[in-house]
């Protein structure tokens, strides 16, 4: 009697167990698959399945692992992936060590199911199953069902969460230092210079031409440039000068008509605000630079702007610029185009000088408060890539793996 | 929109790629290229012909783009499905279009809130994983899997440019003192970066100008009845007209712009 319980309990057990029930086919000789799980893969998008099974041993040297799947109608099995039997340990799934735990022995492998289920907006079942094959012996673990859907957290960037709440703190509190005492803003000469820029046009009577690039109002650089563009659309107001914005995108032009009319506003000169100061030129980008190259060419600017996102039609813009006799000012964050706007222009802002520009020119609190978290974020890259380095040069010369796993992973962006 | 599409059909047969259409279409390439090129020397009528021609083919190829490959699959094509949630993205998009009329533009404001926020989101946490994580994690990983002291030293390097190019970018601490040094390295190491990137960029410009040539080289044969000569000529012949006939009309100056 005292067996018919544990008899049972064994029967439940192997009930909820996916454990492999070998179907051999050629030579027997195969070890079976044996603790063969399949689930959502977490974090994710959707479309992918977390499949994790036992080590088949030294016996499957040389044979190679498939993944088939089906869908829940049972519309027939599908060949998703195929990798060598010691491929595919837990312990190097690319995962974050908070996010995923290996567990000695055993496989996983995270199988895009989209390919040929495609990703349907809710959760969708499949069957999942390992095939072992070695030459034409082959063995078949029992089919296990998942339910794949996207997920709305995903752990792995859990670092990339973490910097930007301590941004964010950090952002306040220099905010509220900035309104308090004020911040230091070291010169930025490229700036200094958008006021002669300007003088020269008045005195000239000619126009200054002011490009965004071809960037949409999406990327950091456009935003950067419609904020200098406000400022110096308050100098052009506030010396009557003629100011013209030839543009590559629609959204931009349409935010930037904002911006001047609210500078001349400002300024107290809504009468000398023209609607055409902005307008559309082509959304193709080489349409754009010899459209607008044909303009700086006929109308010989004083001044020309180029700040923004910039590709190839950098040069083509600041040569003609160069050409005409204007001053120029550039500024973009594409490290590809500085050379030429150094090259072609009088002043040009590098990257980071382009973010700063904003606060710099309007000295307003809550933007020079920008640049000081920009300089916190600075200090933290500087110092991070220095002890990283320290400890993991420490962690190769004195064998420890787990160190340099660490460091790299805590500064991996997943 | 199929009765758009098949009306497009019947006009595109019209141009079926015939030997003649082949050699027209080496003429008009060989003739825009060289009237796009005379802006070397300076503006001219052919110039402008060419600009605009450029101008207005590019927008009418973005616009039937966008009318093919976003209009018809994104919205019409989920509608005539009965997917009505697309006609939420749509008015948004539309508002944009009310920017043409004054009383009612400020609907726009909704499309450009939602671009905003929408592009503000996307981005904030994308430029947190490029600009920290990917950069500190590129510049640590020369030191993954260091096996001698030259693979320490190329690590090291990589670093102190990197930390030194970081200090060039400090806008609210004074430039003075460790800090200046450590900034005017890092400027070099710009400079080494930008001379790099200058030679690489005028290599790829250099090809597509020899494509251009190769092409004009081609169009040069009698198969095209020497479609670059005439061109090349007739705008040679044009330029030294308008010099004589400017020398007459002005004393050799040129009219100020």
């Amino acid at each position: 009697m005292k067996k018919i319980p544990l008899f049972l309990s064994f029967l439940f057990l192997s009930s909820f167990s996916n454990a492999a029930k070998p179907t051999a086919k050629g030579a027997p000789n195969l070890p079976p698959l044996s603790g063969f799980t399949a689930a959502d893969m977490p974090g994710d998008a959707g479309g992918t399945a977390l499949l994790r099974w036992n080590s088949p041993g030294e016996a499957a040297e040389g044979a190679l692992v498939e993944v088939h799947a089906s869908s829940a109608a049972g519309a027939g099995w599908v060949k998703l992936a195929e990798f060598p039997a010691a491929a595919k340990l837990e312990k190097d799934m690319d995962l974050p060590f908070w996010a995923w735990r290996p567990s000695p022995g055993r496989h996983a492998a995270a199988v895009d199911t989209s390919s040929a289920f495609g990703r349907p907006a809710g959760e969708q079942e499949l069957e999942f199953k390992l095939r072992l094959v070695k030459g034409s012996a082959s063995v078949e673990t029992e089919p296990a069902r998942a339910v794949i859907n996207g997920n709305w957290f995903n752990l792995s960037r859990l670092n990339n969460l973490i910097l930007m709440l301590t941004i964010i703190i950090v952002f306040f509190w220099t905010v509220s230092h900035a309104k308090r005492k004020g911040l230091f803003i070291r010169r930025i000469a490229g700036l200094d210079a958008i006021d002669e820029a300007i003088g020269r046009a008045t005195e000239m009577g000619r126009p200054i031409f002011y490009s965004t690039g071809i960037g949409p109002m999406s990327l950091v650089p456009t935003i950067a440039s419609t904020s200098i563009l406000g400022e110096v659309a308050r100098k052009v107001a506030q010396y009557d000068t003629s100011l013209k914005v030839p543009h590559f995108d629609p959204i931009v032009m349409t935010v930037c008509k904002e911006v001047v009319k609210q500078s001349y506003l400002e300024m107290e000169r809504p009468d000398s605000y023209r609607d055409d100061t902005n307008f559309f030129v082509s959304q193709d980008q080489f349409s754009y630079a010899a459209s607008v190259d044909a303009m700086i060419h006929r109308e010989k600017p004083a001044a020309c702007f180029f700040i923004g996102h910039f590709m190839a039609e950098s040069l083509l813009l600041a040569e003609v610029g160069a050409t005409t006799g204007a001053i120029q000012i550039a500024g973009t964050e594409q490290e590809s185009q500085l050379p030429f706007f150094f090259t072609s222009c009088d002043y040009t802002l590098i990257g980071e000088e382009l973010y700063a520009a904003g606060a710099y020119l309007s000295k307003e609190p809550m933007l020079t408060s920008t640049l000081k978290v920009q300089d916190f974020g600075k200090a933290f890259v500087m110092l991070a890539v220095a002890a990283g380095a320290i400890l993991i040069a420490a962690g190769a010369m004195f064998e420890l793996d787990a160190l340099s796993k660490v460091v790299t992973q805590l500064f991996k962006a997943y | 929109m199929e009765f758009l599409a098949n009306l497009w059909n019947s006009f595109a047969g019209l141009f079926t790629v015939t030997p003649g259409w082949m050699t027209f279409g080496g003429w008009v390439a060989a003739g825009l290229t060289i009237c796009l090129f005379s802006f070397l020397y300076k503006d001219n009528p052919f110039f402008k012909v060419a600009e605009h021609l450029y101008l207005g083919v590019g927008m009418g190829w973005l616009f039937q783009v966008y009318l093919f490959q976003t209009w018809k699959p994104k919205v019409y094509a989920p509608l005539m499905e009965g997917q009505f949630s697309v006609l939420i993205p749509t008015l948004l998009g539309l508002s944009l279009v009310t920017q043409f009329f004054p009383r009612i533009s400020w609907i726009s404001r909704y499309g450009f809130t939602f671009i905003m926020g929408y592009g503000s989101g996307l981005v904030i946490p994308m430029e947190i994983s490029t600009n920290f994580l990917r950069q500190i994690g590129g510049s640590i990983s020369p030191f993954i899997g260091a096996t001698g002291p030259w693979d320490l030293f190329n690590g090291a390097l990589v670093a102190f440019g990197f930390i030194c190019v970081l200090f060039y970018f400090f806008f609210s601490v004074e430039h003075k003192g460790a800090v200046k040094k450590a900034s005017n390295i890092g400027i070099y190491f710009l400079m080494l970066y930008f001379g790099a990137a200058f030679g690489n960029t005028v290599m790829g410009r250099f090809s597509l100008l020899y494509g251009r040539f190769d092409d004009l080289y081609k169009y040069s044969d009698a198969s095209y009845f020497y479609a670059t000569h005439v061109v090349l000529g007739l705008l040679v012949a044009y330029f030294v007209l308008d010099k004589l006939v400017l020398s007459k009309k002005n004393g050799g100056q040129e009219p100020a712009h």
